[in-house]
């Protein structure tokens, strides 16, 4: 089976494109990389690595202006063109800021259906709305809240919800814990987990934790400045890292690792 | 060198804090650690009088003998940035971006010493090269937005110190910082502590980034501190279960021949979440998250005393034997 | 109580208890608002069919006479006319002038506005320069065109305003426009499909509606006093029609004389402007899922 996601080549800049173009303008350079079916890959980098565009580039958010980029063996440039609504059902995004990611005029219960009315041209019932809150262990009667009414677990449980509505093929998780409390991210990551096992999901997250990646997601890309640095399998390239980069950035984790041996 | 007792801060009918003893010896880093709601930030902004306005602030907060709270502000605006320094938690959003490093620097000396203005760009050229920033003559005319987050973050580590605090109080100082640039301040912090025999309170949810950098950790839930003591006692053998399950929730980057088999594992939760400020339980306030709550817990639990300072407040606390304090 | 209701008594007496709830939590600002906005424009059709006195009456023989005399409760004008008179009149067309332009004015404006905003970063710049010719234009200029092609009149002052306002709201509408098209839930619109015009009538406009109701109040005030300003320079409306603006423009040489002239237009003018803007913050309040309703009691 050819892979899901098949990158080569890409090229991806914001703004104008002008005629003599350096280098180090180019958001991601020269990306290649495949993910299989089913996987869960980590995507790790500092910040202005380029992490969050490449999600948004896989996703059809962002034109990329060389390079190919295939979903499913099709161009995503075709998938745009010719079938958007599928390429945008077979690709959902849960974001950073559960705050951020929910419209504050919206009710929940509004918010949650808008991907199946939007894709699937319908109105979700109040059954669908229940049973797809259940999925990620909330209560219906949170559908007539507003989203400042509700906690950032609560908020980012429900973006969950709402991304896998429409039943994707690809879960993008752009740093989906970050902004929550400790005691939080572990629930939070824990449904992901389980949402992923349960609906068969290929799960792309980004992540600036190592230590959450490491637990997460079996294959890992390590970002640079546009470029990818390490790939591979997650437990080896943490393990052994390759490149000076790399290793740099596991040090880094292990320094503030509750498992790292005492001072 | 400080020393708090009986602090109470309370908004409205809420008791946000409550500290029964917390003391932090003269050169010494501790650090209070709590996720949000904890009332940390509450704590350590009472400290310096950055509490909110409505904010009622009781108690007794000693800094090198002499009582802290109740104090005007002008005495306060004296003590902030002269013997106690503070850094906040967004570098970017702390400096200002119309004015120049140099200056914004310089602040801080101006108002609290008196030196000529030679001796002050002097001053302020030595902070620059002690937190490590190159070239800091051209650093000096540059604006923030020019630097990078890290190198932020070293400017305002520079300017906190600049009068040679006893104290430093740093708020979630690398919570917006990628991680190998945290490493480079965590560092920095325990350095400029060591040589200066400055002591810290490092104030931060990130159990991790406290371990590294604290001697002491004091944790606190619900505005009520469960356990205090050495780092290594709280983290190796810690007691309350509160502590106990905030360490097993994130583990961080386990040892490398450990990878492998952590794969698809699931995290260990703390059932429930943070409930608001008004729907606190009453006696231990963890009791409805905890796995190990007996009836005892709804009566407020006793201080229990371990080894070397190890204090904590738990019915039913993790391993080993407890001695309750007397009274 | 009338016996068609006694099938289901209790039904429709528990509906209007709902509506009663429902109205008396509302703010009172948007009571007193809308009590003050109705009341004037209540007073501008009333003058269509009744006044005090004659509209066009002249009474020189009883000009300048102070509030409270005999048959004048606000007093006269240097014609002898009846204030109370000149006020409903005015109220026409200081209200109609100033709530259509600020209307089509914030309406067009906002979607402009929009539509730069969703443009992206690409044409944003150089339309935003359209918007800031727009805004440049001296105001009373074309105001003086268009009355040499149109004539002096409602219309005329209106259209002027209109032209004068649409580049302001369109240039105040930009700027928070594009802030929430880089929020995520604008970014999660677009991942599941949403085309770009549904984002912007859904979810910016929304979010930026509290932003153009404030900008329509302030709008409304400065249109009644700009209208006035172009009657005064011959543009607007001409005698015998009156307007609040010129009312007050007529009564100003007369400030020692007779300072009540001043002093009624002026109220009238106050009053509505207040209303309109309480009646702004009332309707934001109502639309703001956040804010607690307190009601009047």
């Amino acid at each position: 089976m050819p892979p899901l996601v098949e990158v080569s080549g890409l090229h991806f800049r914001y703004g104008k494109a002008r005629v003599r173009e350096h280098d180090d303008a180019w958001t991601l350079r020269d990306l290649t990389l495949n993910i299989e079916d089913g996987s869960t890959l980590g995507v790790v980098g500092e910040s202005g690595s380029g992490k969050s565009t490449l999600v948004r580039v896989l996703c059809g958010l962002l034109h990329h202006q060389h390079g190919e980029v295939r979903f499913d063996g099709r161009d995503i440039r075709e998938w745009l063109s010719e079938s958007q609504a599928d390429l945008r059902r077979r690709n959902q995004i849960v974001f950073q800021s559960p705050r951020r990611s929910l419209d504050p005029r919206m009710s929940i219960r509004r918010a949650l259906g808008q991907p199946v009315r939007s894709l699937e041209r319908r109105v979700p019932s109040d059954t669908e709305l229940t049973e797809w809150l259940e999925r990620v262990g909330l209560d219906s009667e949170i559908l007539q809240r507003y989203p400042h009414q509700l906690s950032g677990g609560q908020l980012q449980r429900v973006g969950i919800a709402r991304a896998i509505s429409v039943r994707p093929s690809v879960l993008y998780a752009d740093e989906p814990v970050s902004a929550l409390d400790v005691s939080v991210q572990a629930q939070v990551l824990n449904l992901l987990m389980d949402v992923r096992s349960q609906f068969g999901l290929t799960l792309v997250m980004v992540s600036h934790d190592l230590g959450v990646v490491s637990r997460l997601c079996e294959e890992v890309i390590v970002m640079k400045d546009g470029l990818i640095v390490e790939a591979g399998r997650t437990s080896e390239i943490l393990a052994n890292p390759q490149t000076a980069y790399t290793e740099a950035l596991v040090t880094a984790a292990r320094t503030v690792s509750l498992a790292a041996p005492d001072r | 060198m400080l020393e708090i007792r009986d602090l109470s801060v309370s908004i409205g009918p809420h008791e946000i804090v409550h500290i029964d003893a917390l003391d932090l010896p003269t050169g010494r880093r501790v650090g209070l650690v709590g996720e949000s709601g904890s009332g940390k930030t509450m704590t350590a902004m009472s400290i310096v009088g950055l509490q909110p306005a409505d904010a009622k602030v009781t108690g007794s907060i000693t800094f090198e003998g002499s009582e802290l709270l109740g104090r005007s502000e002008t005495e306060m605006a004296k003590v902030r940035g002269g013997d106690i320094g503070l850094i906040l938690q967004d570098p970017a959003r702390a400096l200002d971006p119309m004015m120049r490093i140099g200056r914004q620097v310089s602040e801080a000396i101006r108002i609290h010493m008196n030196l000529s203005r030679k001796e002050v760009g002097e001053r302020v050229l030595s902070l620059l090269a002690q937190v490590q920033l190159p070239d800091p003559e051209q650093l000096l005319r540059r604006y923030p937005h020019q630097l990078s987050g890290g190198q932020q973050q070293r400017v305002l580590i520079a300017s906190a110190i600049a009068c040679d605090p006893k104290l430093l109080i740093a708020d979630e100082p690398t919570t917006a910082l990628d991680v190998t640039v945290q490493e480079g301040i965590l560092e920095l912090l325990v350095q400029l502590s060591d040589e200066r025999g400055m002591g810290i309170l490092f104030v931060s949810h990130d159990l991790g980034v406290v371990r590294f950098v604290c001697e002491e950790i004091a944790v606190l839930y619900g505005g009520r501190l469960v356990e205090v003591g050495p780092t290594t006692a709280v983290v190796r053998t810690s007691r309350h279960r509160y502590t106990e399950s905030l360490l097993a929730a994130n583990p961080g980057l386990a040892d490398s021949h450990e990878l492998e088999e952590y794969v698809g594992r699931r995290f260990d939760v703390i059932r429930g979440s943070v409930p608001a400020l008004g729907d606190f339980p009453t006696g231990c306030r963890f009791r409805d998250r905890c796995d190990f709550a007996s009836d005892a817990c709804s009566e407020p639990p006793p201080t229990m005393i371990g080894e070397h300072g190890h204090r904590f407040r738990c019915w039913n606390p993790a391993e080993g034997t407890v001695n309750a304090a007397a009274g | 109580m009338p016996d068609d209701s006694a099938i289901e008594p209790d039904a429709s007496r528990a509906a209007l208890k709902r509506v009663f709830r429902t109205v008396v939590r509302l703010p009172f600002p948007l009571f007193l608002g809308a009590f003050l906005v109705m009341s004037f424009v209540f007073i501008a059709l009333l003058s269509f069919f009744w006044t005090p006195y004659d509209p066009a009456a002249i009474n020189v023989p009883d000009r300048l006479l102070p509030p409270g005399s005999d048959r004048y409760i606000f007093g006269t004008d240097r014609l002898g006319r009846d204030v109370v008179t000149q006020l409903m009149l005015g109220a026409r067309n200081s209200l109609y002038v100033s709530v259509l332009s600020t209307t089509v004015a914030v309406t067009i404006g906002a979607l402009f506005g929009l539509f730069v905003a969703g443009t992206g970063p690409r044409w944003q710049g150089p339309l935003s320069r359209i918007a800031d010719v727009g805004l440049s234009l001296p105001g009373i200029l074309v105001a003086f065109v268009l009355a040499t092609k149109l004539g002096p009149g409602n219309t005329t002052a209106t259209l002027a305003i209109i032209v004068w306002f649409i580049p302001v709201a369109a240039r105040v509408t930009i700027g928070p426009a594009t802030q929430v098209l880089a929020l995520d839930y604008v970014e999660a619109a677009f991942a599941y499909g949403r085309s770009r015009r549904f984002v912007l009538m859904n979810h910016v406009l929304p979010n930026i509606g509290p932003l153009l109701i404030v900008l329509a109040s302030v709008m409304f005030a400065a249109a009644i006093l700009i209208e006035a300003a172009l009657s005064f320079l011959g543009v607007g409306v001409q005698p015998p029609t009156s307007s609040w603006g010129r009312f007050l423009n007529e009564a100003q040489p007369l400030l020692e004389a007779a300072p009540y002239l001043m002093f009624f237009p002026g109220i009238a003018i106050v009053l509505t402007v207040l209303g309109f803007n309480l009646l702004g913050d009332g309707l934001r309040t109502i639309l703001d899922p956040q804010q607690a309703r307190t009601g009047i009691f």
